[in-house]
C-alpha cells in the first residue's frame, strides 16, 4: 500500500516536472513524432519507381502475336512494364553482375517461348522475377508494381482476345469478309445463310417439291439455335475480359495513403523513442537530482521507482500512438479500426521500451548521457525492425521490443482476422518488459544503495 | 544526556578492495550532538548512509530503542530534490513519501520553521546556494525525525549563513531534543556546534570523545601528516 502511494506520488511528481520541461518535453515526444512521420512518407514511397534489369531470352524469336487489332512483341510487353519500374535491357551476365553490385533491385527475365506460349493460349506465359534478398523492403515495394503491371497488362490483353472472339462472333452471325493464309474471302454468316434457306425452301414448294423442302426445316432451326446462342455468348465473353473491376477514385487533395509498413514504421519508430528516451531521461534525472539516496532510504523503493515509471512512458507511448494513428485515419484512407486491441498493443509496446530505456537510465551517470545512449541503441534498432522477413532483424531489434511490435502493428492493420502471430507477439513484449524491468531494477537498487 | 536513541555495532563497509569501514561501535543518545571529521577518503560519508539506512553494512547490527525507531532525516551534501519543483511542491512530495498524515499541513509547517515563506512559490532551482541548503534540510524534517544526519552541510555556505544554519540546529535539539551527526571537515566547526567529535581515518574510528578534548594540533597527531 506504502509502495502504490510512493509510486502515485513520484507519478504526479514526473508529470508536473516534464509539463514544466517544454523543451525536453519537445525532445521526448516531439523529436520521435517528427522522425516517425517522416519514415512513414519515406516507407510509403509509392512515387518511388525501383529500377529493374530486363533480359529479353525470346528476342531471338522475333515473334509476335496478333491480338484483336494489335501486333505485339515482347519490348511491346516491355514497354507497358515501364510505367511501373524502369526497366534497364541487359544480358542475363550483366543483370545477374549489376543485381549483386546493387545497381539494380530485381531481374525481370522473358523466358524463350514467352510470346509462343502467349500465341498458343494452351499455357500461361510465365515471367521470372528475382529480387535481391539483401534489399527486401524495394523487393517488396517491386513485387507490389510489377504484379499490379501484370494485372493490369493481363486485363488489357483479356479485353483484346474477347474483342476478338466477338468480331468472330459478329462474322458467323452476319458474315463478311475474311483472310486465311494469304487469301481473302467472302463469308455468308449465319444470319444470310437462314435468308437463303428460307428462299431455297419458298422456291422448293413452288415448284411442287414440298417433302424435300420440308427437310430443310429442322437446318433452319439449327442455324437459328446457333445464332440465338452465340447471341448469349456475347456478355457472357464481355463478363470473362473483366472478371474484377477495380474502381479507382482520387482522395480529397492532401489525403496520400500509406502503407502499412510504412504506419507500423512510424509507430515502431515514434513509440521506441518515446518510451526509450522519456524513461531513461526520467530516471536519469532522480539521480542528476541526487535524490536517489534519499528516495532509497525507505520512501520509495528501486521496485516502485521502475514500474511508476514504466507505467508513465507506457501511457505516453498509447497516447503518441493513438495521435498518430488518428493521424493515419483522418488523413489517409487506410482503414486502422481495431481501437480496442490497439491499445494493449500500444501499451505493451510503451511498456518494454520504457523498460529497455529505464535500464539505460539505471547504468547512466546523467541524463544527457542517458539520452544519447538511447537515441543510438534505439534508433537503429528501430529502424532494422521493419526489415520484413529477415529473422537476424526481427532478433536482434527484438532486443528493444522493436521487431515483435513492429509485426504486432503489421498484423493489427494488414491481416483480416487476428492471429496468433498478433497475440504471440503481444506476449514476447511483455517478456521485453518484465525482463528489462528487473534488470532496471537491479541496476537501480545497486546505485541508491551504493 | 544517557537516554539512548541508537546503538551501532561492529559496522564494517567495503567498496571492491577498498576498506571504507572498519568495525565500527557507536551510541546515539537523544539531544546529542556528534561531529564526524576525519581526512577525505576517511569514511565520514559511507559511516552516515550507513546510520541513514541508504546504504546497509557488510556487517554488524545497527539497533534503535524507543518508539522513534528508524525516523532518520537524512541531509545529502548536496541539495536532493526537484529543481522544478517548488519549495511547497517538494515539501509536500516528501512529507507524502514519508507516510505524514497530512502532507500540506506539513509542508506549511516546515516552510514557517526553515523561515521559507517568501519563497515558498518558488522552483527550487532558482533559489540561492543558502536557501536551497536550508529547503535541503527541511525536506529532512518532513518525517518527524529522532536523529538527524547531515553530510557536510555548511560546506558551500558563506559565514552568515552558516550562522543561520547552526541556529536552526541548536534549535531543534533544544526544542525538539533530536540528535544530530554532522560531518565536517573544519575542527573549529566541529569544536563549536558538537558535543562530541568522532575522528574517523582510514575507516577506523581513531577517536570518540568530548569536543573539547579535540582541537586541530590533536586532529593532526591523531591523524598524521599526509604529506
Amino acid at each position: 500500500m506504502r509502495a502504490l502511494r510512493s509510486g502515485a506520488l513520484l507519478f504526479r511528481k514526473d508529470l508536473r516536472v516534464l509539463v514544466r520541461s517544454r523543451g525536453l518535453l519537445a525532445v521526448l515526444i516531439g523529436y520521435p513524432i517528427v522522425i516517425a512521420i517522416l519514415l512513414a512518407i519515406a516507407l510509403s514511397g509509392g512515387d518511388r519507381r525501383p529500377g529493374v534489369a530486363f533480359v529479353n531470352l525470346d528476342a531471338a524469336s522475333g515473334r509476335t502475336v496478333q491480338v484483336g487489332d494489335e501486333r505485339l512483341s515482347v519490348d511491346d510487353y516491355a514497354t507497358r512494364l515501364e510505367d511501373d519500374v524502369d526497366l534497364v535491357r541487359l544480358d542475363p551476365a550483366q543483370a545477374e553482375e549489376a543485381l549483386a553490385a546493387g545497381r539494380v533491385s530485381a531481374v525481370l527475365t522473358v523466358p524463350r517461348g514467352f510470346i509462343a506460349d502467349l500465341q498458343s493460349g494452351l499455357k500461361p506465359p510465365v515471367l521470372q522475377l528475382a529480387t535481391n534478398p539483401r534489399s527486401p523492403i524495394e523487393a517488396q515495394a517491386i513485387e507490389r508494381n510489377l504484379e499490379s503491371a501484370v494485372f493490369r497488362l493481363n486485363q488489357a490483353l483479356a479485353t483484346a482476345y474477347v474483342t476478338q472472339v466477338l468480331n468472330l462472333v459478329d462474322l458467323i452471325q452476319d458474315g463478311g469478309t475474311v483472310g486465311i493464309f494469304g487469301r481473302s474471302g467472302t463469308l455468308l454468316g449465319l444470319n444470310e445463310s437462314s435468308t437463303e434457306l428460307a428462299r431455297v425452301q419458298a422456291q422448293l414448294r413452288r415448284d411442287g417439291r414440298g417433302a424435300l423442302a420440308n427437310r430443310l426445316g429442322p437446318l433452319r432451326d439449327y442455324i437459328s439455335g446457333v445464332g440465338e446462342n452465340l447471341e448469349l455468348a456475347k456478355p457472357a465473353a464481355q463478363a470473362i475480359a473483366s472478371p474484377i473491376k477495380l474502381e479507382i477514385s482520387e482522395g480529397a487533395p492532401g489525403r496520400e495513403p500509406l502503407s502499412a509498413l510504412g504506419i507500423a514504421g512510424a509507430l515502431v519508430v515514434g513509440i521506441g523513442l518515446v518510451g526509450v528516451l522519456l524513461a531513461a531521461a526520467l530516471l536519469s534525472s532522480e539521480r542528476e537530482d541526487h535524490v536517489l539516496s534519499r528516495l532509497g532510504r525507505g520512501l520509495a523503493g528501486p521496485g516502485t521507482i521502475i514500474a511508476q515509471k514504466a507505467v508513465l512512458a507506457a501511457l505516453a507511448c498509447a497516447v503518441v500512438g493513438f495521435v498518430l494513428l488518428g493521424v493515419v485515419a483522418l488523413s489517409t484512407s487506410v482503414s486502422v479500426g481495431r481501437w480496442l486491441l490497439w491499445l494493449p498493443a500500444l501499451l505493451l509496446a510503451g511498456l518494454a521500451s520504457g523498460a529497455f530505456g529505464l535500464l539505460i537510465g539505471a547504468l547512466a551517470r546523467e541524463t544527457r548521457t542517458a539520452l544519447l545512449a538511447g537515441l543510438m541503441i534505439a534508433l537503429p534498432l528501430a529502424v532494422i525492425s521493419l526489415i520484413p522477413g529477415n529473422d537476424i532483424a526481427y532478433w536482434a531489434s527484438a532486443l528493444a521490443g522493436f521487431g515483435p511490435a513492429a509485426r504486432t502493428f503489421q498484423g493489427l492493420l494488414v491481416d483480416p482476422e487476428v492471429t496468433s502471430s498478433t497475440y504471440s507477439g503481444m506476449g514476447i513484449l511483455a517478456v521485453v518488459a518484465l525482463v528489462y524491468g528487473v534488470a532496471a531494477r537491479v541496476a537501480l537498487g545497486r546505485r541508491m544503495h551504493a | 544526556m544517557g537516554d539512548r536513541l541508537l546503538e551501532a555495532r561492529g559496522i564494517t563497509r567495503r567498496y571492491g578492495r577498498v576498506e571504507a569501514l572498519a568495525p565500527i561501535d557507536l551510541g546515539i543518545d537523544r539531544g546529542e550532538r556528534i561531529a564526524l571529521t576525519g581526512p577525505n577518503g576517511a569514511g565520514k560519508t559511507t559511516l552516515l548512509t550507513m546510520l541513514a539506512g541508504v546504504g546497509a553494512p557488510d556487517a554488524g547490527v545497527i539497533t534503535w530503542t524507543g518508539e522513534s525507531a528508524g525516523a532518520v532525516g537524512w541531509v545529502p551534501q548536496k541539495p536532493a530534490l526537484y529543481p522544478r519543483l517548488t519549495v511547497r511542491e517538494n515539501l509536500r512530495l516528501f512529507a507524502g513519501l514519508e507516510g505524514t498524515d497530512d502532507a500540506g499541513a506539513t509542508a506549511e509547517g516546515l516552510i514557517a520553521r526553515a523561515d521559507l515563506g517568501e519563497f515558498a512559490d518558488r522552483r527550487a532551482g532558482a533559489l540561492s546556494t543558502g536557501t536551497l541548503q536550508r529547503l535541503n534540510l527541511a525536506i529532512a524534517l518532513a518525517g518527524s525525525p529522532a536523529l538527524l544526519l547531515l553530510d557536510e552541510p555548511t560546506g558551500t555556505l558563506s559565514p552568515d549563513q552558516r550562522v543561520r544554519l547552526w541556529a536552526w540546529m541548536d534549535d531543534l535539539v533544544t526544542t525538539d531534543r533530536m540528535a544530530l551527526v554532522f560531518s565536517t571537515q573544519s575542527m573549529d566547526e566541529a569544536a563549536r556546534n558538537a558535543d562530541r567529535v568522532l575522528v574517523l581515518a582510514g575507516g577506523r574510528l581513531l577517536h570518540d570523545g568530548p569536543a573539547g578534548d579535540m582541537d586541530e594540533a590533536a586532529f593532526m597527531q591523531l591523524v598524521g601528516d599526509p604529506a
